[in-house]
């Protein structure tokens, strides 16, 4: 399946740097977020209680990254287990875009998915895949700056995605953070 | 299934209590959601508290101009209940499409609404009758109840205890019924109250929602052809094997129509 969708915020680069460079930030915006490991500058590891209506199941998730291009784009490859639930692999490409003060991040992201949550019904996968990543974009930038949340603009059919730009050391967790929330969305289609 | 405890309390201060003392709770009404969910290892509460051990959660009375129904009363309660039929016979038919057989006699109403399913049919009810949801701690209005996917003005440990549902001049309840489940691919509930309209929509969007573009030109004019020029936006519909959203925000349009026509 694939999804596509940006995501706009208001905060300046500083701003968002830091955080994005705080874990401790980074585990608040993600609902459910047990723990998350760095193994490497290019992979990580993240463990997620992921709840959606009836349907609750911890999610284990490796990342990599590839095809980095610092401050413009790059690929980060997916693989989510989530025991009896189900299952799911899959690319997101993400583009960072300078607006004004603001940046707006685009991703397209293609999974493959399967297990028992896949196979008893796709009925929500989009609607879960836009709220978890709304509820984290969201999430991200109360903690960035309360005062702007309404600049969180939902376009095209899925999320929203927010980002900096530069500080290339950095960026790679929260387009992992995204690309987990979403990978798990996928997953998580009861 | 995943093993847990099963508790059956008698109260609703026993089953709040159960709740906040359980590590990993959950409450058991009709069970036609969490039952199959469990059995296929989707969900694995340490504690389940089943609710049907608690008296006056059931049943259906009508007076001054509301009908209150129990959170505990099944769907094929309301769809044969001769007190909704006189009242809201858009509600009683509304209950009436709900699922199978199997499931209007073991689901309950405010299993229904406290799930939030996005297909599910009361919602439709709550928000376009401009429901009274009533908790064991609060009153919720029905506009301020279904807030995202799955999510609802409820708090963790609350339960809702019944529903008063106003009585309209007239009402009538339309679905586009997915052939397998039965769930609202979409479905329209429209309400007359004295002139006034509501229009309450489940299964296009992530929860219930009124839809004001299509009340405005109702209450203009009460005419199914009136609504030709209606724009649905479909930002942030549903999209999904059965159905996408562009295809979800036409069938409003449509249930809308067939709802008026309906209406007489």
């Amino acid at each position: 399946m694939e999804q596509s969708g940006e995501f706009r915020i208001g905060s300046s680069r500083e701003e968002v740097w830091r955080a994005l460079n705080d874990p401790v930030v980074l585990a608040k915006c993600i609902d459910g977020c047990q723990s998350m490991e760095k193994l490497a500058d290019d992979e990580f590891t993240a463990i997620v209680k992921a709840k959606i209506g009836p349907v609750s199941a911890t999610f284990k998730a490796s990342l990599k990254l590839t095809d980095l291009n610092p401050p413009e784009s790059y690929s980060l490859n997916a693989d989510v287990k989530g025991g009896p639930a189900g299952f799911g692999k899959g690319v997101a490409d993400v583009t960072l875009i300078e607006d004004g003060d603001a940046t707006v991040l685009r991703y397209g992201v293609s999974a493959s998915v399967g297990g028992k949550l896949a196979q008893i019904g796709s009925r929500f996968i989009d609607a879960a895949a836009r709220k978890m990543a709304n509820d984290f974009f969201s999430a991200f930038q109360g903690e960035l700056d309360p005062e702007s949340v309404e600049t969180a603009v939902d376009t095209v059919s899925a999320d929203a995605g927010q980002s900096p730009p530069t500080a290339p050391a950095g960026q790679w967790k929260i387009w992992a953070v995204v690309f987990v929330a979403l990978v798990i969305a996928f997953v998580l289609t009861i | 299934m995943y093993q847990f405890n099963y508790h059956k309390p008698a109260t609703l201060d026993e089953a709040t209590a159960l709740y906040k003392e359980a590590d990993d709770p959950i409450y058991l009404s009709g069970g036609q959601t969490l039952i199959p969910t469990m059995k296929q290892r989707l969900a694995a509460p340490t504690d389940v508290i089943d609710l049907a051990g608690i008296d006056g959660l059931s049943g259906i009375t009508v007076s001054g101009g509301v009908v209150q129904i129990g959170a505990f009363t099944r769907h094929a309660q309301v769809a044969e209940s001769e007190a909704v039929r006189s009242a809201i016979p858009a509600l009683a038919d509304l209950a009436g499409q709900i699922g199978d057989g199997q499931v209007r006699n073991r689901g309950t109403m405010g299993g229904s609404v406290a799930n939030s399913d996005p297909a599910a049919d009361y919602p439709a009810a709550v928000v376009g009758l401009g429901a009274t949801v009533h908790t064991d701690q609060r009153d919720i209005a029905g506009d301020d109840f279904f807030k995202d996917l799955f999510e609802t003005a409820l708090q963790p440990a609350e339960i809702i205890t019944s529903i008063d549902f106003p009585v309209p001049t007239r009402a009538a309840y339309q679905k586009f019924p997915n052939p397998a489940s039965r769930y609202a691919v979409v479905g329209v509930l429209i309400a007359d109250f004295d002139g006034t309209i509501r229009v309450g929509v489940t299964g296009a969007g992530p929860c219930a929602f009124r839809a004001c573009s299509i009340e405005d030109v109702l209450n203009e004019n009460l005419d199914p052809d009136a609504l030709d020029g209606v724009e649905v936006p479909d930002a942030g519909f549903n999209n999904d094997l059965h159905a996408s959203a562009e295809y979800r925000a036409h069938l409003v349009k449509i249930m809308a129509k067939r709802a008026v026509v309906q209406l007489g």
